[in-house]
């Protein structure tokens, strides 16, 4: 039954928009959760009947659909940060109107990333990220202001650059393939390993998904698009939009597709630890609260890259485990950023201190993000780094993984930086009267971070069970 | 391949790379919004030519139309959005110079 995470969005779409009266953004809000937390219960109690069922619907649509182990762990970031940004969205968006217009968007978004996830075949999957990336286009320029208008027109610009790459790569793959399936291309590049057309085209590919994923020397449009965009809309498009549209289709094309051509594995390594840096050093110098979380994103998502161009299972287990942890810790982050927002009216860190004692659950939920971020060990950021070190060290890359474990060093920096100038410090006049933010950001603040915990305690156990499943799939 | 074929090939490639370097150098040098999109639609359209011709050399010439359709269909989309944002953009600031967009210092 895997085409019902295509078909129910779609379904909702086209209910949520008849021509009728009523409460349509409760009810649209209520579909959109149902949808997310269905999605996120069915990945982790795992219903055989559910998932062995033989798809009636897809038959009319002629979609490969394709779950293995690494799609549920992205199945399950999705319908997490979807049902968190969801709520945020409605705490932060009051008009019912704009409500409405954000969760079918969203709902969209959610459409796009559950196709790119299951999809198998190389065209299928650019006309997913297309889906994804069009919504994504709309929520930064949600509220039509200079600054958001000019994120979503970097965007713009930049995904379609990524999207003619990709697609010329495509049809530089299609004539020694003759098809577009994942199988057909994975034969015809493994036939044709020397070939430098290609070489070529699987490095215009790979360029394309880092212009996607926000990798350092095509980042130019993240710190602005994250910065500009509405609050929820950070926290869906940090948490998981550029995750499952750069950083999932890389995984799984240069593991599963591609195979080890070339030198793309030190190309991985190369970009994941410049990333690494220069997203750090970049984060130290800026004042808003936003923007330090943005080049945080780039600085963690070089380092699911390097555990990826390591190359071993556990490098690769690691970057997957790091993939969906930097979805739950930075949405977590992005929520308390939408939290600060909202009760201050700013984003500028210079500007606050002393919030903690005012809004107790966002600092506590920051402190321990920041923990999972920096990797301090009850929280599952560590394991997850832990995993990507060692399997570097393992593999003799000795310098990489010192630097890797440097940068750590200089997250903690920044992000305590974040931590105290905004929570800690002394309380400025015109903000005495401020209160803990409403409900709808408290509680999926509070389910991050008990997520982020109890994943970091209970590691040993998942380890085995989860895990390694998920590395043995590659080999 | 045929002679023909093979002809045919070589045509569209080089005119499909002169199209892409007019696309690169359209957006690299204009200061005018809509020029940018402009640029950007030529880069696609060298695309589909790309497509069409990859079809055309292997033989999968039904493949390459599907692919074509669906391609020229998103891109509308795309592009729909792109001239969306113009259009506030040009609401804001009564012109549609690229040099008042760089608020944003990263």
């Amino acid at each position: 039954m895997l085409s019902l995470f295509l078909l129910l969005p779609l379904l909702g779409i086209i209910a949520l928009n008849l021509p009728y009266k009523g409460k349509k953004d409760t009810v649209a809000l209520l579909y959109v959760l149902l949808l997310s937390v269905g999605q996120a219960i069915v990945v982790l109690f795992h219903p055989a009947n559910f998932w062995h069922m033989p798809d009636f619907w897809g038959r009319f649509f002629h979609l490969a659909l394709y779950a293995d182990n690494l799609t549920l762990v992205l199945i399950l970031s999705i319908g997490i940060v979807m049902s968190a940004a969801v709520l945020v969205a409605w705490q932060t968006i009051s008009e019912s109107k704009s409500r409405l217009n954000f969760i079918n968007l969203a709902l969209v978004a959610l459409i796009g990333m559950n196709g790119t996830v299951l999809l198998t075949d190389i065209f299928s999957l650019y006309v997913f990220l297309e889906v994804t990336a069009i919504s994504s286009f709309i929520l930064i320029a949600f509220q039509r202001d200079l600054n958001a208008l000019e994120g979503a027109f970097k965007y713009i610009v930049l995904s379609a650059l990524a999207t003619i790459m990709m697609l010329s790569a495509i049809a530089a793959l299609l004539l020694f393939s003759g098809d577009t399936s994942f199988a057909s291309v994975s034969q015809a590049v493994k036939n044709n390993c020397c070939n430098p057309i290609i070489i070529f085209a699987i490095t215009l590919f790979v360029c394309g998904l880092f212009i996607k994923g926000g990798l350092v020397p095509f980042h130019g449009w993240l710190p602005a698009a994250y910065s500009a965009a509405p609050a929820a809309v950070s926290v869906l498009l940090a948490g998981i939009v550029t995750k499952v549209a750069g950083i999932y289709v890389l995984i799984r094309l240069v593991r599963d597709v591609f195979g080890p051509v070339g030198a793309i594995n030190d190309i991985l390594m190369i970009v994941g630890i410049i990333s690494i840096i220069i997203g750090a050093l970049a984060a130290l110098k800026q004042d808003d609260f936003k923007k330090i979380l943005a080049y945080s994103s780039i600085s963690q998502v070089g380092y699911i890259i390097l555990g990826l161009g390591c190359g071993s299972p556990l490098g690769i287990a690691g970057a997957i485990f790091h993939l969906f942890n930097h979805s739950i810790f930075k949405s977590l982050l992005f929520v308390n950023s939408a939290a600060v927002e909202k009760q201050t009216g700013s984003t500028d860190i210079n500007k606050m201190g002393g919030l903690g004692a005012k809004m107790p659950f966002s600092n506590a939920s920051c402190l321990i993000a920041t923990f999972s971020t920096a990797g301090i060990p009850p929280a599952a950021g560590f394991w997850s780094k832990l995993m990507i070190i060692i399997a570097l060290w393992q593999n003799g890359y000795h310098a990489y993984a010192a630097v890797a474990i440097l940068v750590s060093v200089i997250t903690l920096a920044y992000l305590l930086a974040i931590q105290r100038k905004v929570f800690f410090g002394i309380l400025p006049d015109e903000l005495k009267n401020i209160k803990e933010a409403g409900i709808w950001i408290v509680l999926p603040a509070a389910t991050l971070a008990i997520i982020i915990i109890g994943v970091g305690v209970f590691f040993p156990f998942l380890f085995n069970s989860f895990l390694v499943p998920v590395s043995n799939f590659f080999k | 391949m045929t002679n023909d074929m093979s002809q045919l090939f070589w045509m569209c490639s080089i005119g499909g790379i002169l199209v892409f370097i007019i696309g690169i150098y359209c957006i690299l040098v204009t200061f005018n919004l809509i020029r940018a999109i402009i640029g950007l639609e030529l880069l696609t359209k060298t695309v589909t030519l790309f497509l069409i011709l990859a079809g055309y050399v292997t033989g999968r010439t039904g493949l390459a139309q599907a692919l074509a359709i669906t391609l020229i269909v998103i891109e509308v989309v795309v592009i729909a959005i792109a001239a969306g944002v113009i259009l506030c953009v040009f609401r804001h600031n009564k012109t549609i110079d690229v040099k008042l967009l760089r608020n944003i210092k990263g």
